[in-house]
């Protein structure tokens, strides 16, 4: 009962927020919501396949690239799933990889795939723009369009719903399938096949396992989580640059399932909100902030302030908390019980 | 039973608890001039936002940009302002980080009447579909002809295919280049680099020239491979599209391996710091600088009042053309389209771009070369621009050669 | 003919660069099983005490202060980080370092910003020519002193006391610490080591023909990964291998960019990643490296 009653809140709330977020704040949410459904995907990959993959950023770019173009010819509905199917396709053919190459070596071995996926990028002119970008076309489901117009002029309780309002509802429930699946995933029996390979693949291979398939699997579902985070990432752009689909983008989905706790679903979608969300608010707040010098002054402001943080949690989680946020919550979880 | 009550609750709350509403456009209050007024422009007050670089790759550009805006806003309020309203400037940083700069336009969208200052090309694209749906005009700290034709966007002079055209001009007029040589270009991947290339290709298919390219990143700070390509399709002269640090090692390299040729470099490609690198001596015996931007040297209206305002603000500091007198020369721009909005009685951000793009014959007292139109948005604004030689002596580095001009052959070029 | 050779033994000069800092990544992860992404910042501390300090106390004097301070920084890294989690996994502590690699870069690409310092090397823009080729001196002596490092330390791994208890420590560490061996001074040293390695490395890619300490150079210590990973995490000899190997692609690829037009412009950067790659396909465990063998 109490569990309905939350749940029921929770979604009322989630479907109240646009009519009192500033724009700023809903901006940020669909960046985040974005982080959210990648992030996810990564986790099952590193956490529950065990296969370390610093290659993330490509396949969001696939899945960002993909929709943007196609959307441009086909029904954005259509595009989107294609993008998020092309992005599983790729994330299959790289597998085999992972059969030859193992651990920290196919970490840095995926490295390799997005500084190659710069270069397509930058290069190939006629499908990405090269350097300067494509423009994002909007989503659009049964003729309601998630941007400012179709309808036109859409108000509700007082409150007009642009393009961000739009979209917000779109991100929720993309986030909410996202979580859904993974927690479902990660209590299948594949999700335990995918646990006995990490854990060891030898064993696994005796018991059965087929580690080629299930490699080829995890990569696969890995990479259409990517993709479908890249999609809504372009959503919340409208305009996207190679620049936004490199390294550090890599990097900031492996921090954020460190920070959340490698194999957790909520622990990831906890580590992306925060990774990405933390730059954006110190931003907003640097004015107000102590100790924070302005925008335009010399001393340490909020961009390198965020830096820090970033990189004193990733510091701080690994050194204290090795489990991540996931295993912080689990543990108080136990103490309450206990 | 409870479970009801409690989602009737919260229910109730979302409906009767007003939303953040929508934003509207006032008509002026002003009761003797009946001027109209938007978002950025009250009764006493205009708010301009300036979205600079302050902590990313180009924050020590940024905070010279503030100082040049500050500077020049500074002295307009003291002398009464714009339509008899202060000027507030409100900064937020954006790192360089496309993400991070569409969150801090929204931040600062609602309250201003136009944007004094957006750096990179990325970012401006990024904002660009969110800037124009909400009508304001848009200084961009860049000069690519890239994101043309763009309605509400208003660069400092010409642009980087331009200054390339102009380049290739200058080396044939005055560094025997001629019909059947080949030329390299050394440019950086990017709207900066490619399209300074676009120029310098269109420059060269009339002159009969080839183009030796040499495409890099800035993550590339040794140039040995380049030069040595260069250097064996035999070039008699190098463009130069990229930054200082390519700059440096481009020069030393070259000179090291006997290629003696005058090097051009777009705007950017500078910075005074450059003389304190071992390439020093090459770099004063080969390089040029192609901008819109003034050299400090020169010794127009504009520039020395600019220089003059500045030691007194800035004692110790150190004035740069692509920082501080680039904020200056947007702050003129934008205080130019704001005066005539005023004139023209209409306050509001369509009235703002409006009278920008009525503005034919911009003087900026030679800050940024030439007379600026801003009529057509398929068009840069200028159409000359600044040849400068590097000179120890010179404050920033750069020594102007002669007075700022336009090549004819950029008269046939499309943009 | 003359630009295929020239370039070739350009990158080979460059390419021992890349060999020095590819080493200290190696000595690293022997002694210690730490992938140390925070290599990078390392190698621009020290290049970045050099450049500010050179000019008040001499260029010398300034180098022995740079390549101090990124060895203490080195040591510290171990002592406050890493020693706590030595127990963890691979990845986990890679992605340590990778924190700290961030913490250390933010501080230094703020206090460099977009200018260019000077390193203040003596030898400036001076060029040796032998057998019709112009080299860079600054290239010159990164190469004699690469060799000369490089040997010392094979010198060192085989015949001295610490480099036979290096050996031990990453065999086995527990038998080894069990004969007396110190693992933490062990590891103390190595990572001490890494560290000077890194700043000399780091001196030499801010020399002529480069211009000089700027924010990108955290950027180039990162070439030095494919290096690493081409050679095999624990071989010296991979690293200093790998290190040539990538130098001479980056520097060819650059040379004919005209030639390799098609493949796209501006693979310079991402050769030596294709390279690695086609590398592991072939030698999952790079051309030196222990293979694990693993047969169901």
């Amino acid at each position: 009962m109490f569990r309905l009653a939350t749940a029921i809140g929770v979604v009322v709330v989630l479907a109240a927020l646009p009519l009192y977020l500033e724009s700023f704040w809903l901006q940020t949410a669909l960046f985040a919501m974005a982080a959210m459904v990648a992030a996810i995907g990564l986790s099952l990959l590193v956490g529950i396949a065990g296969q370390l993959s610093l290659a993330h950023a490509f396949f969001v770019a696939i899945g960002a690239y993909g929709y943007s173009y196609l959307a441009e010819r086909i029904a954005p509905l259509l595009a989107l799933v294609a993008a998020v199917l092309l992005a599983g396709l790729a994330g299959a053919l790289f597998s085999p990889i992972s059969g030859r190459v193992r651990g920290i070596y196919l970490g840095l071995a995926s490295l390799g795939l997005v500084f190659l996926g710069q270069h397509i990028l930058q290069n190939a002119t006629g499908i990405t723009g090269g350097y300067s970008g494509i423009a994002v076309p909007p989503f659009s489901l049964f003729g309601f369009s998630f941007s400012s117009t179709s309808p036109d002029s859409l108000v509700i309780l007082g409150v007009p719903f642009g393009a961000l309002e739009r979209l917000w509802y779109l991100g929720v429930v993309l986030v909410a399938v996202a979580i859904w699946y993974g927690r479902n995933l990660v209590r299948s029996r594949p999700g335990r096949a995918l646990a006995t390979l990490r854990d060891s693949e030898v064993a696994a291979e005796v018991m059965g396992v087929d580690v080629v398939r299930y490699k080829a699997a995890a990569f696969c579902v890995s990479s259409m989580y990517a993709g479908l985070g890249g999609v809504l990432m372009a959503l919340a752009f409208g305009r996207i640059v190679p620049e936004s689909f490199g390294l550090l983008l890599s990097i900031d989905f492996l921090v954020m399932i460190v920070i959340g706790g490698a194999g957790s679903v909520g622990g990831a979608a906890a580590g992306a909100l925060f990774v990405t969300a933390l730059p954006l608010v110190l931003n907003h707040y640097s004015g107000s902030l102590p100790l924070l010098a302005e925008p335009g002054t010399g001393g340490v402001g909020a961009a390198e302030f965020s830096r820090f943080v970033y990189g004193a949690a990733i510091v701080a989680v690994l050194l204290f908390a090795r489990d991540g946020l996931a295993g912080l919550a689990r543990r108080i979880r136990k103490e309450k019980i206990a | 039973m409870r479970l009801i009550a409690s989602v009737a609750v919260v229910l109730a709350l979302a409906v009767a608890a007003c939303g953040k509403g929508g934003a509207e456009e006032e008509t002026g209050g002003g009761s003797e001039t009946a001027i109209k007024t938007g978002p950025g422009a009250t009764a006493d007050t205009i708010t301009l936002g300036y979205l600079p670089d302050l902590s990313g790759v180009f924050a020590p550009n940024g905070k010279s940009q503030m100082e040049g805006a500050n500077l020049y806003w500074d002295a307009k309020n003291k002398a009464g302002g714009i339509c008899g309203r202060q000027i507030e400037v409100k900064v937020q940083d954006t790192g360089y980080d496309p993400q991070k700069a569409v969150t801090a336009y929204r931040q600062l969208s609602t309250d201003v009447i136009g944007l004094g200052l957006v750096l990179g090309s990325s970012i401006v694209s990024a904002l660009l579909p969110s800037v124009e749906q909400d009508g304001m005009f848009l200084n961009f700290a860049g000069w690519t002809s890239d994101i043309l034709p763009a309605e509400n966007v208003a660069i400092a002079g010409t642009t980087y295919d331009i200054e390339a055209i102009n380049a290739v001009d200058f080396l044939m007029k005055e560094h025997g280049v001629k019909a059947g040589d080949t030329v390299g270009h050394l440019y950086f991947e990017g709207d900066y680099g490619e399209n300074a290339l676009k120029g310098s290709k269109f420059a060269a298919d009339k002159h009969q020239l080839k183009i030796a390219e040499q495409k890099i990143t800035p993550a590339d700070q040794d140039m040995t491979g380049q030069v040595s390509a260069l250097k064996k399709a035999g070039v008699k002269a190098i463009l130069f599209s990229a930054a200082p640090p390519q700059a440096a090692s481009l020069a030393g390299v070259a000179a090291s391996q006997k290629l003696d040729v005058p090097i051009v470099a777009n705007g950017p490609g500078w910075t005074p710091q450059l003389l304190t690198t071992p390439a020093a001596d090459a770099l004063i015996a080969n390089y040029y600088v192609v901008s819109s931007m003034a050299p400090l040297t020169v010794q127009s209206e504009g520039v020395q009042k600019f220089l003059s305002e500045y030691e007194t603000a800035h004692p110790d500091g150190t004035p740069s053309s692509n920082g501080s007198l680039y904020a200056y020369a947007g702050a003129q721009i934008a205080d130019a389209a704001l005066t005539k909005a005023c004139e023209n009685k209409d306050l509001t951000r369509k009235g703002v771009l409006d009278a920008l793009h009525s503005l034919n014959a911009l003087d900026t007292g030679g800050t940024v070369a030439g007379p600026l139109d801003f009529t057509d948005p398929s068009k840069p604004p200028g159409s000359q621009v600044y040849i400068a030689k590097v000179s120890k002596e010179a404050p920033g580095g750069l020594e102007a050669i002669g007075e700022p001009a336009n090549a004819t052959d950029a008269e046939g070029y499309s943009f | 003919m003359n630009q295929f050779v020239t370039l070739v033994v350009g990158g080979l000069f460059l390419g021992s660069i890349y060999s020095l800092v590819a080493l200290g990544f190696v000595t690293v992860f022997k002694a210690t099983q730490v992938i140390n992404f925070a290599q990078g910042s390392v190698l621009l501390l020290g290049a970045y005490v050099i450049a500010r300090a050179h000019d008040s106390i001499g260029f010398w004097p300034a180098v022995v202060l740079g390549v101090l301070a990124a060895a203490v920084a080195a040591v510290l890294i171990d002592a406050v980080f890493i020693r706590r989690v030595r127990d963890a996994d691979l990845g986990t502590l890679a992605i340590l370092t990778l924190g700290i690699d961030i913490l250390l870069l933010t501080e230094l690409t703020r206090r460099i910003g977009t200018d260019v310092l000077n390193i203040g090397a003596p030898w400036g823009s001076d060029v040796v020519e032998a057998l019709g080729i112009r080299i860079p001196a600054s290239r010159v002596i990164a190469g004699g002193v690469a060799m000369v490092l490089v040997a010392g330390f094979w010198a060192a791994f085989k015949f001295t006391d610490w480099g036979i208890a290096m050996r031990s420590a990453a065999e086995d560490g527990e038998t080894a610490s069990l004969m007396g061996i110190r693992l933490n001074r062990v590891a103390a040293a190595a990572w001490a080591l890494a560290g000077a390695l890194a700043a000399i490395g780091g001196l030499f890619l801010t020399s002529f023909p480069a211009a000089g300490v700027t924010g990108g150079v955290g950027l180039v210590a990162l070439a030095a990964i494919p290096a690493v990973v081409l050679g095999g995490f624990d071989s010296p000899a991979g690293a200093v291998v790998g290190g040539l190997i990538i130098g001479v692609v980056s520097v060819l690829t650059a040379g004919y960019q005209q030639e390799l037009s098609f493949l796209g412009r501006g693979l310079g950067g991402v050769a030596p990643y294709v390279v690695m790659l086609l590398v592991l396909l072939v030698r999952p465990s790079g051309l030196f490296g222990t293979r694990e063998i693993t047969r169901v």
